[in-house]
């Protein structure tokens, strides 16, 4: 079997007294789309944002493309040690409120990072970003400054931004959680089409159905642990966990 | 009554005495200006050591939260006494330094000036704080997430942003200053108040003090509405921008 | 939250009713203090604080030359004075306003002031110090022309200068104590000052001479609003004994270490 894409092993993380993670294994494989689901407060979010360190593990090992990116850091707080341009490079996240930079128009938000990180012209920043953003069908809303553009249109100028980055990785935290139930579906053919072109994607979500078309696993956690994973018609129409049961009658019923 | 009037509002007094107190008002709002540039500089830069994340910059950020606390504690008068007796004795600077006579101005001017500064830049730093803090947490995450670092996440998303918070706020911090520079004159530099108190040596009229009030309004009132057209401006872009913050 | 704002708002409100209170003790321990000897009413004193030798102390312990002539005074004449702090440059308008009774406080007698005040005969007869730093080369007042030279506001001494020294630049420092700073900081070159306050300055300082003494045919009187005789007659009777029967002499020395001139003797009598 070829190298995993991320390597997550035996990954820790307390807020205070809180132990969000107790010990998580994970492999993801290049081209792979995991989605991950759980109840609120199982740590999903969290295992989520260890991976491009925005919350560092307190313990375990996080490999990216075979590279230990947590090298020599023991206590999450030695930030020199962290391979943050490595991963961050290679990983690219798209939050549940967007997070889009509200002085700047959709194209700027798009170029920003292209420019100021990976040094590319304002001419090539441009034209990668006016690709994109037409990718995800808003080629015609380039000038609009964030707060013009609907919830929807601006959670897919997010997903734009960190595809310029040209990642390896996307992480999906939630994406679709923050919007009217009419715009969601906008978000997750965007996200479907990045699936189908082989993007390795990892995805926190509540939509059962995206996960049951789009994964090629469904990991399902519950208190800081991985309770059950395997294809999604596996997990989620015959699950083994009585955990996984009741989670997932409570999502169903809806 | 009469008695009042006279020794405050003698409007023949002021006039005779105008131009005497105008001068004297402009070197405050010189001091004002020279400050304002300095402290506004210093105050930035002591808000964005105060955010250097990490462990390794754990002594800047608590001596600069230290010099922000000492700084907004002491009353500025004991500062401007400090700077002015003190100064002077550090003999390891250049006579230059100890004792500055630059651009026209005596020393008083520019001891004033910098304890001024020293006092306004730790006010300020504060104000730049609330602004930078103002943004959401969000913002900085998104930013290093694209591979930015903290100091370009800080230049081209974070302070930019907070930029649009703080001008009521600093606004309302500079008229603090503009009126403190008064203060300037217990180290004896001729500004309107100290010409002001040498008329009433002089003539035991005291309207010389209300002429630079009334100097200090008419510069003052217009910037307080300003404040207030700020603070509207701000509200109205929080409910706008409202809808985004659905949880 | 609601209710933490409201528990901040309610600590500050009484550290503010604290602040009141402890104030207005402080204010009665004012009136209380400071007397002795005397009975009949008291007599309400402003004097501008500290300016020693002259007046000098906390709020209720107030001493010095003026503060202790001033009780000698008073105990000759059956009114026990009250000394209140307050600014030089308003004191002979308020004292004109009626908010104190009179004014002790090294004031000279001048035209100018006569306008607004009465003065008694004269209690002391002054003179001018232009204080250098040890060591320094200056030897007179003239030698001072075109240089800085510090001054308190509202003084003899800034007069003086403003006279004598044409091109100098004067400095008037609102407190003297600030403008001796500055001359031994070295941010002015001089100052000119009353004499027995460049004296103390001396002695106490230290680092500072006196380079010359200016007489100024500056004499000190004690001020009460125009009109008040029959308070003025009081005093100058008071002054009188105190200079016949030997207090003058004893308080001029434990202040100045020097026997009184002896011109001071005839020219409270003259007055008469």
């Amino acid at each position: 079997m070829a190298e995993p894409m991320v390597r997550l092993h035996g990954i820790c993380k307390r807020f205070g007294e809180l132990e969000v993670l107790k010990g998580v294994d994970i492999d993801i494989a290049k081209g792979e789309v995991v989605c991950i689901l759980g109840p609120s407060g199982s740590g999903k979010s969290t295992l989520l944002r260890c991976v491009n360190l925005l919350e560092p593990p307190e313990e375990g090992e996080i490999y990216v493309e075979g590279r230990d990116i947590c090298k020599g850091q023991g206590s999450g707080t030695g930030e020199q040690s962290w391979e943050l341009d490595f991963v961050r490079q290679r990983v690219g996240i798209v939050f549940q409120q967007f997070n889009l930079f509200p002085h700047k128009t959709a194209l700027e938000n798009v170029t920003l990072a292209q420019e100021k990180v990976l040094g590319r012209s304002k001419a090539e920043a441009r034209a990668k970003a006016t690709e994109l953003l037409e990718r995800v069908g808003l080629g015609d809303q380039v000038g609009q400054y964030p707060d013009t553009l609907s919830g929807g249109q601006q959670q897919r100028v997010a997903i734009a931004r960190a595809l310029a980055m040209d990642p390896h990785v996307m992480l999906f935290d939630e994406v679709t959680s923050a919007l009217d139930p009419e715009l969601v579906k906008e978000v997750l053919d965007v996200m479907r089409e990045l699936a189908e072109e082989g993007m390795t994607m990892i995805v926190v979500t509540h939509e059962i159905g995206f996960a049951r078309e789009v994964a090629d696993r469904v990991v399902f956690m519950d208190g800081g642990v991985i309770v059950e994973e395997g294809p999604p018609a596996a997990v989620l129409e015959s699950p083994r966990e009585e955990r996984t049961r009741e989670f997932l009658g409570l999502v169903l019923d809806h | 009554m009469s008695e009042f009037f006279n020794q405050y509002f003698d409007f023949d007094y002021m006039g005779e005495h105008f131009w005497e107190v105008l001068e004297a008002f402009l070197q405050n709002l010189l001091i004002f200006a020279v400050v304002a540039v300095l402290a506004l500089t210093w105050g930035l830069i002591l808000a964005l050591l105060r955010q250097l994340p990490g462990r390794k910059f754990l002594p800047i950020r608590f001596l600069t939260i230290a010099y922000i606390d000492i700084f907004r504690a002491i009353p500025i008068l004991i500062v401007i006494l400090l700077i002015s007796g003190g100064v002077p004795f550090l003999e390891f600077l250049p006579k230059d330094i100890r004792i500055p006579h630059w651009f026209g101005k005596p020393d008083p001017f520019w001891y004033g000036v910098t304890a001024l500064m020293l006092v306004y830049g730790a006010f300020s730093a504060e104000v730049y704080r609330a602004g930078i803090e103002a943004v959401p947490r969000g913002q900085m995450e998104a930013a290093r997430s694209l591979g930015m670092s903290h100091g370009q996440a800080m230049r081209h998303v974070v302070v930019p942003q907070a930029i649009s918070v703080i001008p009521a706020p600093m606004l309302n911090e500079m008229i603090s200053l503009l009126k403190d520079s008064t203060l300037v004159s217990v180290i004896a530099f001729a500004e309107s108040v100290l010409i002001s108190r040498e008329l009433l040596a002089q003539s035991f009229n005291s309207s010389a003090l209300i002429l630079t009030g009334f100097f200090f309004i008419l510069i003052i009132l217009p910037l307080a509405r300003v404040v207030d057209r700020l603070i509207a401006r701000n509200q109205g872009k929080i409910t706008r921008g409202s809808h985004i913050e659905v949880a | 939250m609601r209710s933490t704002r409201l528990t901040a708002l309610l600590a500050v409100f009484l550290l503010a009713i604290a602040s009141l209170a402890a104030a207005g003790c402080g204010s009665s321990d004012d009136d209380t203090g400071g007397g002795g000897g005397g009975g009949g009413e008291p007599l309400s004193v402003g004097s501008d604080i500290p300016y020693p030798p002259f007046e000098q102390g906390k709020p209720g312990e107030y001493t010095g030359f003026d503060i202790e002539l001033m009780e000698a005074i008073g105990e000759k004449i059956g009114r026990t004075p009250e000394f209140k702090d307050t600014s030089f440059e308003t004191i002979f308008r308020d004292v004109a306003q009626g908010k104190f009774d009179a004014v002790i406080s090294a004031a000279t007698i001048t035209e100018e002031r006569e306008e607004a005040v009465d003065f008694s005969n004269p209690y002391y007869l002054s003179e001018q110090a232009v204080l250098v730093k040890e060591g320094s080369d200056i030897g007179s007042l003239e030698e001072l022309d075109g240089k800085t030279v510090a001054v308190q506001q509202g003084t003899t001494g800034q007069e003086l200068a403003k006279d004598e020294l044409g091109n100098s630049e004067i400095r008037p420092f609102p407190e003297g104590p600030d403008a001796v700073n500055a001359l031994k900081a070295g941010t002015v070159e001089a100052v000119i000052i009353d004499a027995p306050v460049a004296q103390n300055a001396v002695e106490k300082s230290g680092g500072v001479e006196i380079a010359e003494k200016v007489p100024t045919e500056e004499e000190y009187g004690i001020a009460v609003a125009q009109g008040e005789t029959e308070l003025l007659d009081e005093i100058n009777k008071g002054l009188e004994e105190v200079l016949a029967d030997g207090t003058y002499t004893k308080i001029y020395k434990k202040w100045f270490k020097l026997e009184p001139p002896k011109a001071i003797f005839s020219a409270a009598h003259e007055a008469e």
